[in-house]
């Protein structure tokens, strides 16, 4: 997928922000629901087969 | 199930069966899909069947016994496979062979051979001898046997209806790789043009066949679709816009011939009335006016009138706006909003009609594309939308072995966890509270998920927050200054009106409805420092199947970057939908 692009700027950093490397987590994803996605197109295919494979986006670019 | 053929000896193409008519499709080595037309020239081939003095007609020719052979000729038949006499409505047969209950199943009967007597012929044999027609059409034209299908059908067509048409097919020497939903082939089959960008929508497929109206609510993620909900109606249908102009014609008929009788009330007059009203119909669809012509329709008279399209426009209304009722009531039922909707794909043959494309587009935001031939130059014809995906997926498949394309195919590997909030970015200001949402990932996504958002920084560069947070989708109504009222008790009991309805919003100004975010959940704080003027920062969002994500900051074309890990909540996931 091509990225999302989004014009409108970060904020600045506020004055005294720290945190250990630089990233702080905060909270959890919501829980997910589970739905049927469709067996149908190259997209899914390439789902399926990561799937089945128990490979990573990142195993399957290679 | 079976190991069934060799993939290597397969030739596949796709089949679109519908209840009105059925097409035929392959994707040649260019990986463009083609319609292919039969002996008749017909790319869109009525599934009907019929038999004179033994000989099998089939298609366009058999359409044409409907006036004197209605008897021995079999049409709409696709909805009875795999079901129960008592719960099958066979008014559209009324006019051909009626289906009959057959032990557990349906039969018709028919004079199919030189003989006499009448034969009880079951609705998978009749669907057997359909399908093995269009095999024919389809190997004559390609120049091998085809062996091999994927096979549309529509998205409440149960596995026992399933197995009934795979067991018809395989007695035509079709092997069934795939049953996909029509829709979804829909859907595929605009997003396989070369030009197609992949994008995350919402698109809704709108089908008007000729029995029966088809809406689908479809989420799709980076090429991965999920059905959100569907509708089905079977009095919002072809038939339905047929009978406007039969009756409209009738009435002329009578006007002009007193003595000729009314053309309904004698089964070859109707039989005839109904196919030249059906011609007229897609005749309107490309020119103004269309004209009728009937060689002694009633009474032995001959009849000719013209219509043009602003009048059958009219007749039509209502059917129109109940086809726009049930695409609403989908997207309703999907618990989205029309603001919500990127796309609507009009597909059956009856979405060739310009005013449903119109008629559509202004019930919905100016944004929603409709996808619809009166309405972008570049439509697919919506009578072809099933088969062109068919045909694509059966590229797609036709060399993996049977059992691998079940494997792929089942729940194990359909089933996933959808993200219920969109995941996204806070710009401008930190702040939830006045910092603008702007999503990267959206609801409704098949876990895992990678998504790379880029991200324009403050003009001076220097230091800057990158909030992650869940945000969901709110709906901002802004009311018109409100008018002084003034008689508007007298129009409150006549709200049965499309039309009046819209006047009085209209009076009152209409309200503005616009798609905002509202942030629901913080996720994560993150700092990059010390970035060039001008310099953009791309955020990658890594979520795996059990609610994990792995965060990448950093900006483009500099070095190094912060790395995050979010987990998921730790409660157990909601039911499925
Ligand atoms: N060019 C056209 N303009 C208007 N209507 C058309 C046109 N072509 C076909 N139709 C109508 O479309 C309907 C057939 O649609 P489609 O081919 O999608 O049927 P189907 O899938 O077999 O439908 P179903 O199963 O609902 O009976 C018929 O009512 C036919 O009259
Ligand atoms: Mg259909």
């Amino acid at each position: 997928m091509a990225s999302v692009q989004i014009s409108l700027p970060l904020p600045v950093l506020p004055e005294g922000w720290s945190c250990e490397k630089d990233f702080k987590a905060i909270g959890h994803l919501s829980q997910t629901n589970d739905r049927n996605i469709e067996p149908v197109g190259p997209h899914f295919l390439a789902h399926a087969r990561r799937k089945r494979h128990r490979r990573t986006f990142s195993e399957d670019d290679r | 199930m079976s190991a069934g053929n060799d993939p290597a000896q397969r030739v596949a193409i796709g089949i679109s069966f519908g209840n009105s008519y059925s097409s035929i499709a392959f994707t040649s080595g260019e990986g463009k899909a083609e319609v292919i037309a039969n002996e008749d020239g017909d790319r869109q081939i009525p599934s009907i069947l019929s038999y004179v003095e033994g000989e099998e007609l089939h298609g366009g020719q058999a359409k044409g016994q409907l006036i004197r052979n209605s008897k021995n000729t079999v049409a709409y038949f696709r909805d009875f496979l795999g079901q129960e006499f008592k719960n099958i409505d066979p008014t559209p047969c009324h006019q051909s062979a009626h289906p009959i209950q057959n032990k557990s199943s349906i039969a018709f009967q028919i004079r199919d051979t030189e003989a006499e007597d009448q034969n009880t012929v079951s609705v998978s044999e009749i669907t057997t001898r359909h399908l093995k027609r269009l095999r024919n059409s389809a190997s004559d034209y390609l120049g091998k046997t085809v062996n091999a299908a994927v096979v549309t059908v529509p998205t409440n067509f149960s596995n026992t209806q399933k197995s009934a048409l795979n067991k018809a097919a395989k007695d035509a020497g079709i092997e069934v790789l795939q049953f996909i939903n029509e829709p979804v082939a829909a859907v595929l089959a605009y997003d396989a043009r070369p030009q197609a960008q992949l994008a995350d929508k919402i698109v809704v497929v709108a089908d008007l066949g000729g029995t029966r109206s088809d809406i689908a609510v479809i989420a799709s993620r980076g090429g991965i679709y999920t059905i959100l909900a569907t509708v089905h109606d079977y009095e919002v249908s072809g038939i339905q816009l047929d009978q406007v102009l039969m009756d409209y014609f009738a009435k002329e008929f009578i006007k002009k011939h007193k003595s000729g009788g009314d053309p309904r009330e004698n089964d070859r007059s109707l039989a005839k009335l109904k196919l030249e009203s059906e011609a007229v119909k897609k005749s309107l669809s490309i020119g103004t006016t269309a004209n009728f012509s009937v060689e002694s329709l009633a009474g032995g008279i001959d009849f000719t009138a013209t219509i043009n399209r602003t009048r059958y426009e009219l007749l039509a209304s209502k059917h129109f706006a109940a086809f726009t009722r049930l695409v609403a009531h989908a997207v309703e039922k999907a618990q989205l909003d029309p603001l919500d909707v990127t796309e609507i794909i009009l597909a059956g043959g009856n979405s060739n009609s310009p005013k449903i494309a119109s008629t559509i587009t202004n019930a919905f935001p100016g944004a929603t594309v409709v996808l619809a031939p009166s309405t972008s130059p570049t439509a697919i014809n919506p009578s072809e939308l099933s088969v062109r995906g068919a045909a694509i997926q059966a590229s797609l498949i036709q060399e993996f072995e049977l059992e691998d394309i079940e494997q792929s195919t089942h729940p194990m590997v359909t089933v996933t966890p959808h993200l219920s909030h969109a995941v996204g970015v806070l710009c401008i200001s930190g702040d939830e509270t006045s910092g603008v949402f702007h999503p990267i990932v959206d609801a409704e996504t098949p876990l895992p998920v990678r998504r790379t958002a880029l991200i324009t920084t403050p003009r001076e560069g220097g230091n800057v927050l990158i909030k992650l947070a869940e945000g969901a989708r709110h709906i901002k109504v802004t009311k018109p200054e409100p008018k002084p009222k003034k008689e508007k008790e007298e129009k409150d009991d006549d709200d049965d009106d499309d039309e009046d309805s819209d006047e009085d919003e209209s009076e009152e100004g209409e309200e503005l409805r616009e798609k905002t975010w509202k942030v629901s959940n913080v996720l994560s704080e993150a700092a990059l420092r010390g970035l060039k003027k001008g310099s953009k920062v791309e955020v990658q969002i890594n979520i795996s199947a059990d609610l994990n994500a792995n965060c990448i900051f950093r900006e483009v074309g500099g070095k190094g970057g912060v790395r995050g890990l979010l987990s998921g909540s730790k409660v157990t996931q909601n039911g499925s939908a």
